[in-house]
């Protein structure tokens, strides 16, 4: 997980988002113990409360689960309900834009898989790194 | 004249009402001033996960400000190389508001939500209810805090917070006096 906070959510918030971005990954898999509250808010020197909160609320959304004596683990199923989640919140809120601009510059459909034939891995790294 | 005479016990008897409420106030004001110093200790949930291993510590600061008017509550890592401005370090501000021992909570969820103070009949405990927030509630804001004093070098915390979709967190810090 990054160090790193950004302003626009409150931290127990990203703590939750980079756990869901490690299932959605794969770097945390169904089944994976997640770290403890203590090793988190050490690591990251986070307040143990905020950990907490983040903790309830992959335990409330269905994503991890706690087993008595063990710790908490990702569930079974997570990844799929992540997945599901994830492509609905993209269709109802990013979805419409995309889909305007794209009517907006009259691209095709060929054109669309074209542009994204395009994006090598290679070319995808050259990019970023001129960015910077 | 004679309705005079018949207002005047309940008018005394409201203002003592009054006396006494501003009273109550100022001794949890006062109660919470003593608890001013360095406090380390475990934070848990409440009831507890044993399974989120959250036996972890933290520290909490307490100092009287403001010519003894308000007390400013900071939680977290006191490390001066660590930036309050980016790291996770919740500020509370309380202090006396019209014969009530008022606290606002400067949440790093971008709001402010006031609480009103209430001290047990044992006088160690002081309950402070939700009264309102100000700004962003969209992730959710604190929503109770009770402050239980055991002695001059332990005191007890617990925080309730309201989670989207209604469901409340209670954490829950046990505090020993480091300073």
């Amino acid at each position: 997980m990054d160090r790193d906070w950004n302003d626009s959510q409150p931290i127990y918030r990203q703590i939750r988002d980079r756990v869901v971005a490690m299932i959605l990954d794969g770097v945390l898999k169904e089944g994976d113990a997640l770290p403890s509250v203590r090793n988190v808010a050490v690591e990251y020197r986070v307040n143990p409360l905020t950990v907490l909160k983040a903790y309830q609320g992959l335990v409330d959304e269905q994503f991890v689960e706690s087993r008595r004596g063990l710790g908490m683990f990702v569930k079974a199923g997570a990844k799929n309900l992540l997945l599901r989640g994830e492509r609905e919140k993209f269709l109802e809120q990013e979805w419409p834009r995309i889909s305007e601009t794209i009517e907006r510059l009259g691209l095709k459909p060929e054109e669309l898989l074209n542009g994204s034939s395009r994006r090598s891995p290679a070319k995808s790294s050259k990019t970023t790194k001129e960015e910077r | 004249m004679k309705s005079l005479r018949f207002a005047l016990p309940f008018v005394l008897l409201a203002l003592s009402t009054a006396a006494l409420a501003q009273s109550d106030a100022q001794k949890s004001f006062d109660a919470m001033k003593a608890l001013a110093g360095t406090w380390q200790g475990h934070a848990t949930l409440d009831p507890p996960n044993p399974q989120m291993g959250g036996d972890s510590d933290t520290r909490v600061s307490m100092r009287v400000t403001s010519r003894g008017n308000a007390i400013v509550h900071e939680m977290g890592e006191l490390d001066p190389a660590q930036d309050p401005t980016k790291h996770d370090h919740p500020v509370t501000m309380l202090y006396l508001d019209e014969g009530r021992l008022l606290l606002t909570h400067y949440c790093d969820a971008g709001n402010r939500p006031r609480m009103a103070g209430k001290l047990s009949a044992d006088g160690k405990t002081i309950d402070f209810d939700f009264l309102d927030v100000a700004g962003n509630t969209q992730y959710g804001h604190m929503q109770h805090a009770r402050f239980t004093i055991v002695d001059d070098n332990h005191h007890v915390e617990e925080w309730t917070f309201l989670m989207p979709g209604d469901k409340l967190m209670r954490g829950r810090i046990d505090l020993q006096r480091i300073k």
